[in-house]
C-alpha cells in the first residue's frame, strides 16, 4: 500500500553566495514567489511552508502554480531530497521520480550504459537489469541508437530513454514535472498509457504541470501552490 | 529505493550503511567515471600508467644524484613515494568533491551520502592499481628482497582505507558546504608534498627537523612504503597514525550524524 502523509512541512532554502538581498531582488521575488527572509546573514528561501498533504493509493494529484511557486521543490521533497526543515514528511511505497529527467544521464556513455547505470541508482540489481533491458530499449523506440553515447541524441530522444527507464522499475509512487511534451506525438501517447498503467496498479501520481487541460484529464485531485503554500485544494 | 521515508525515525549508522552495502553502485559508478573519462583516447586508462612512469624515470636519476644517494637505493624510494603521494593527493581533493560532482545524482532522488564517498575513493583505488604494478619493475632492478614484514602492509592499507573513507566524508560535507575549503585543502596538499619524504629521504633531516614526520601523511608513508622496501615502519607511525585516526572518525561521526542529509540544501 502506497502513501504519503506531510504534517505541516516547511523547507527552507539557505542561499550561500548571493549577497544581501536587494530592493530589486526583493521586487523580483514577490513576483516569482518564494518568500525571502534574512537569517544570520544568509538569504533564506522560504520555498514551501505549512504544507500538510494526505495521499493514499489510486490518488492522482495535480501541482498547479506559477514558475517558483514551489511545485518542483514539492516533488523533490516527496522523493525525498530535501529532508524537510520542519513538520513531519512519511512515505510508504517505492517512487520512480521523473523530475528532471536528464539528470543523471551520463553524456559519454551509450543508451544501454546509461540504462544501467540508472538502474542501479535506482536501485535494481545487475539480474533485474539483464531481464528489463531488452525491454527499454524496446519501449523507447530508439533503435540501433541505444549504441550510441547520448551526446549524439537530440532532446526529444534523451527523453524517451530517461522516460523508458525510470518507469520501467515497478514503482508505487510516480513523481513527474511536466516534460512530456517534448516527445513525439507517438511518444507522448505510449508515455501517457504507462502512466495510467503505473497509477492503475493501485499506485499514486504527483504531476506538476502548466497545462489546466493535461491535469484535467490525468487528475482526481489539484493543488494550487503560491509562494510555497497551498492555497487552493480541489 | 526504501520502502519506507520518513524524517523522523533515523539512524545515521543505517544510513551509513544502506550506503555502503550497495556495492555494486558505487563499484560500477566508479569504473564508469575512469571509462568514461578515458572513452575517447587510444590508450584508455594506461595513461595513468604511462604518465606515472614517464615521471619517475625522469625524475629518479636527477634527483638520485641531487641527493647523492645510490640509484639503486633511491630509485623503488622515489617510485613508491610519488606512486602513493598521487594517491593521497587524488582521494583528499576529491573527497572535497564527492558530493559536489554527484549533485545530479542527489538533487534526483533520496541516497544515503556514504555511497559517493565510497564511489570517489573507490574510483581512485581504480587508479592506484594501475600505477603501482610500475613498481613491479623498479623492485626487481633495485634487487629489493622483501621478508614477511612485508605483510604489515596489509593492516596499514586498511587504515588507509578508513582514513580515506573517513576523511572523504568530513571533507566532503565541509567543502561542499564551504566552497573555499577546496581551494585550502588543494593548496595544503602541495605544500604538505614537500613536508612529507616524497622525494626525499628522511634519514637526512637534521635532528631538530625531525617534527616534519609527526605529519599523518610522512607516517602513513612510511607505515605502506617501507614494508614493501624490505624494512619494518617505525613504531611512532603506527602511534601516531591510530591517534589520527580516532580523531578522524569521530570528527566523521559527528558531521555526519548532524548533517548527512543537509547536504543536497547546499549543492
Amino acid at each position: 500500500m502506497a502513501s504519503i502523509s506531510l504534517k505541516n512541512v516547511a523547507v527552507n532554502f539557505p542561499i550561500y553566495g548571493a549577497g544581501a538581498a536587494s530592493l530589486k531582488k526583493t521586487l523580483a521575488a514577490s513576483v516569482t514567489g518564494g518568500r525571502f527572509g534574512k537569517e544570520t546573514g544568509v538569504t533564506v528561501v522560504q520555498a514551501l511552508s505549512d504544507i500538510n498533504l494526505e495521499l493514499k493509493s489510486g490518488d492522482r494529484l495535480g501541482l498547479i502554480g506559477h514558475n517558483g511557486a514551489g511545485k518542483s521543490t514539492l516533488l523533490r521533497t516527496l522523493a525525498g531530497v530535501y529532508e524537510p526543515s520542519s513538520g513531519e514528511f512519511m512515505r510508504q511505497g517505492s517512487v520512480a521520480s521523473l523530475i528532471d529527467p536528464s539528470l543523471g544521464i551520463e553524456m559519454d556513455a551509450t543508451g544501454i550504459e546509461n540504462i544501467m547505470l540508472r538502474g542501479l541508482v535506482m536501485g535494481m540489481s545487475k539480474k533485474d537489469l539483464d531481464r528489463l533491458t531488452p525491454e527499454i530499449c524496446e519501449f523507447s523506440g530508439l533503435g540501433e541508437y541505444v549504441n550510441m553515447p547520448v551526446r549524439t541524441y537530440s532532446t526529444g530522444m534523451m527523453m524517451r530513454l530517461a522516460f523508458s527507464i525510470s518507469t520501467s522499475v515497478e514503482a508505487d509512487i510516480l513523481l513527474m514535472d511536466e516534460w512530456l511534451s517534448v516527445g513525439d506525438a507517438e511518444f507522448t501517447e505510449k508515455a501517457e498509457q504507462r502512466m495510467r498503467d503505473v497509477v492503475s496498479k493501485s499506485g499514486i501520481l504527483v504531476l506538476a504541470s502548466h497545462s489546466p487541460e493535461l491535469i484535467a484529464k490525468e487528475c482526481n485531485r489539484v493543488i494550487h501552490l503560491e509562494h510555497g503554500r497551498i492555497v487552493e485544494v480541489s | 529505493m526504501s520502502q519506507v521515508h520518513s524524517n523522523l525515525h533515523r539512524s545515521a549508522l543505517a544510513d551509513w550503511w544502506q550506503g555502503t552495502r550497495r556495492t555494486d553502485i558505487w563499484l560500477t559508478l566508479a569504473w564508469f567515471d575512469i571509462v568514461l573519462r578515458y572513452r575517447r583516447s587510444m590508450l584508455g586508462p594506461l595513461w595513468l600508467t604511462l604518465s606515472m612512469g614517464v615521471m619517475i624515470a625522469g625524475m629518479g636519476p636527477l634527483y638520485s644524484s641531487l641527493f647523492g644517494t645510490e640509484l639503486s637505493r633511491f630509485f623503488p624510494h622515489l617510485a613508491l613515494g610519488i606512486i602513493f603521494w598521487a594517491f593521497f593527493s587524488s582521494v583528499v581533493t576529491d573527497a572535497c568533491n564527492a558530493f559536489v560532482g554527484s549533485s545530479n545524482y542527489l538533487k534526483q532522488g533520496y541516497f544515503p551520502i556514504s555511497l559517493f564517498v565510497w564511489r570517489s575513493l573507490a574510483r581512485n583505488l581504480i587508479q592506484f592499481a594501475h600505477q603501482i604494478v610500475l613498481y613491479i619493475p623498479v623492485a626487481l632492478w633495485a634487487g629489493i628482497s622483501l621478508s614477511w614484514s612485508v605483510l604489515l602492509i596489509v593492516p596499514a592499507f586498511l587504515i588507509l582505507i578508513i582514513n580515506a573513507h573517513a576523511l572523504g566524508l568530513l571533507l566532503g560535507l565541509i567543502c561542499t558546504r564551504y566552497r573555499d575549503v577546496t581551494q585550502i585543502v588543494t593548496s595544503v596538499m602541495q605544500m604538505l608534498m614537500f613536508l612529507t619524504p616524497v622525494f626525499w629521504l628522511p634519514e637526512s633531516l637534521p635532528g631538530r627537523a625531525k617534527y616534519v614526520l609527526w605529519n599523518p601523511f610522512a607516517q602513513m608513508l612510511d607505515l605502506l612504503r617501507t614494508p614493501l622496501m624490505g624494512g619494518v615502519a617505525h613504531l611512532h607511525s603506527w602511534i601516531g597514525i591510530m591517534v589520527w585516526t580516532t580523531l578522524c572518525l569521530i570528527a566523521a561521526t559527528l558531521l555526519f550524524s548532524k548533517y548527512r542529509r543537509r547536504v543536497v540544501y547546499w549543492l
